[in-house]
């Protein structure tokens, strides 16, 4: 065996090619959302009804929110989905609200998952699942408050469609979208091929959902991948100069951009992980970051409502902007309040350190077990 | 702050290697105003304050670049993980160069004039050549392709370092006084670990991982 001091030499994409591939991945994603609303609208109105009469009870909502957002393992994903949804007029703004919030909580996931990995040494161990954790926290807060206050105001939802009746028009309309009528002919294509092969009604409505969900799925996941390869320069350069002398609205700024730029808050809360175990970033450095990116997130859902064909989608896409805008709003100025998910993740982690064990039980517990058992008791 | 994500300038390995560089200019500038100091007849107080200060930066920049590669696996992975065990060798070997120049400073302050002895030209022509060396390695560790160059540089420095041995013996078993030889071997020790820490900058920064090839794809 001989060594040798040259290394591989790195195969990269040319910047301007990545750049149209991303382009045609948001157009690839914009079409999925738009088979996801065909393929309902195809289905009979009874399959329509019964499919969403489980997130009919508010909390049900919630925690298939959590669940879905946390098989997909991406907010944007799933909110995108639910916007979809929203589009075909088969589920409510009011039943999609809650689904919403459900996926904020459920996205933290990831970077909690992420903090296991340091598991082996104590102290970064520590360091790690506190700065994810704070993230559950900090969205468990404001869903405790903002939920029972929409629902028993709504206002949420009336903030988010005043925003939208003045954007596209008002509820219950038809809303002639630009974008919609640019990715119509691929999912007529679509449509025409299974037709073609025979399938009608509920079996093509089917067979045009799960296409859509597998479009959205792997245009997101490819659109984040590549979106990351073009950025991550100026993610690494904003970064040293954020850790370097900045912090609060700074760093919630950079945790935005970050965010809409690789369209997954995922990434953003995740890479400040190692940070943070590394002893690089504080927890409370680390905090506006990943409130940046709650805000960062609901910008692929808004995109998704540009596909859609009624108001109400855009309206949902508001309602997940604006709720995260209130939550910073409500958790964040005021230092006591602010400090209480801070405390919260300190005193998990803490306990988390000596008994590892049950870090992975809370894993498990609040992102598997409290869902699905709030799905069965609440549908 | 924020703004820097929206600039065009350099980012990802670009950007550590030219903050690697500016600190080897600093060790450089360290180095050669301690040299003024013992060879050139410059008073220990009129550069002290700037070597100090000069130091200072040279540590701080140490942490950032500590700080920054660990920005950098973070966010790009581990594509050049390689490079970045590299990294975190060869800045501890710049930041003890940037020591080496305040012991060299501290002999000064201990009285050590070494700037009108029968050997002063040969010792400020070592220091230049040492000084030269330095800008050499930051032209290497912009550009770590050019493989003669780097091989001639590793050539220059062992061969310094042989030489620089040599005097130290010669010290050792000098029969002139100690007043003019201890200053004289102290001086070329910190000197040979000066170039020992440069050859190690560019090995670093060259060869940062024994990559293993199957003999067979060396035939093709």
């Amino acid at each position: 065996m001989t060594t040798t001091t040259e290394s591989p030499e790195k195969r990269t994409m040319p910047t301007a090619v990545r750049s149209v591939l991303v382009f045609l991945l948001i157009y690839g994603f914009l079409v999925g959302v738009s088979l996801l609303e065909s393929g309902i609208k195809v289905m009979g109105q009874d399959t329509q009804e019964s499919l969403f009469q489980g997130v009919s009870n508010p909390i049900a909502g919630l925690f298939v929110g959590i669940l879905g957002t946390v098989l997909v393992q991406s907010s944007s994903a799933s909110t995108s989905v639910i916007v979809g949804l929203v589009g075909t007029g088969a589920l409510g703004v009011d039943a999609a609200v809650p689904m919403i919030m459900g996926a904020n909580i459920g996205t933290t996931v990831t970077n909690t998952l992420v903090s296991l990995g340091s598991m082996r040494q104590s102290e970064e161990f520590k360091r790690a699942f506190a700065a994810a954790t704070v993230h559950d926290f900090f969205n468990v807060i404001a869903v405790s408050i903002l939920l029972p206050v929409e629902l028993i105001t709504g206002w949420l939802s009336s903030a988010a469609e005043a925003i939208s009746d003045e954007l596209v028009g008002t509820a219950g309309s038809e809303w002639k979208s630009p974008i919609k009528r640019w990715v119509k002919e691929p999912v007529g294509w679509v449509q025409d091929i299974y037709e073609d092969i025979g399938l009608e009604m509920n079996a093509l409505g089917t067979i045009m959902v799960i296409t859509g969900l597998v479009v959205v799925l792997l245009a997101l996941t490819f659109i984040t991948k590549n979106m990351k390869q073009l950025v991550a320069d100026r993610v690494e350069r904003s970064l040293n100069a954020v850790l370097g002398s900045g912090g609060g609205t700074v760093a919630m700024l950079l945790g935005l951009i970050i965010t809409v730029s690789v369209q997954s808050s995922s990434i953003t809360t995740s890479i400040m992980i190692p940070l943070a175990a590394a002893g690089v970033v504080s927890l409370r450095n680390i905090y506006p970051v990943t409130l940046g990116a709650n805000v960062g997130t609901t910008i692929t859902a808004l995109l998704a409502a540009l596909a859609a064909s009624k108001p109400e989608a855009l309206t949902v896409g508001l309602v997940h902007t604006i709720f995260n805008v209130t939550g910073i709003l409500l958790l964040y100025p005021i230092t006591r309040i602010r400090e209480i998910p801070v405390r919260l993740a300190q005193g998990l982690a803490e306990i988390a350190v000596t008994r590892q064990a049950l870090a992975v039980t809370y894993v498990v517990t609040v992102f598997l077990i409290v869902p699905l058992a709030g799905v069965a008791i609440f549908r | 702050m924020v703004m820097s994500f929206f600039r065009r300038s350099e980012g990802g390995f670009e950007a550590i290697t030219a903050h690697t560089v500016s600190m080897l200019a600093d060790a450089r500038h360290s180095f050669d105003m301690a040299s003024t100091a013992l060879l050139s007849g410059a008073t220990h107080a009129s550069v002290a304050e700037d070597v100090y200060t000069t130091d200072d930066r040279i540590n701080q920049t140490e942490q950032e670049l500590r700080r920054e590669l660990v920005v950098h696996v973070s966010v790009q992975g581990t594509d050049d993980i390689g490079a970045v065990l590299a990294y975190t060798l060869l800045i501890k070997k710049i930041e003890r160069i940037g020591d080496q120049a305040k012991n060299m400073l501290d002999l000064a302050d201990e009285g050590v004039d070494l700037g009108s002895e029968s050997d002063t030209d040969e010792l400020i022509a070592l220091r230049r050549t040492i000084s030269v060396m330095m800008g050499e390695a930051a032209d290497i560790l912009s550009d770590p392709t050019n493989e003669d160059e780097v091989a001639a540089y590793r050539q220059k420095a062992d061969a310094l370092r042989f030489s620089l041995e040599t005097q130290i013996r010669e010290c050792m078993h000098s029969e002139k006084p100690g007043s003019e030889v201890v200053p004289r071997a102290i001086l070329y020790r910190y000197w040979k670990r000066i170039v020992a820490n440069l050859a190690g900058v560019v090995i670093s920064a060259t060869e940062p991982i024994h990559r293993e090839i199957d003999p067979d794809d060396l035939d093709d």
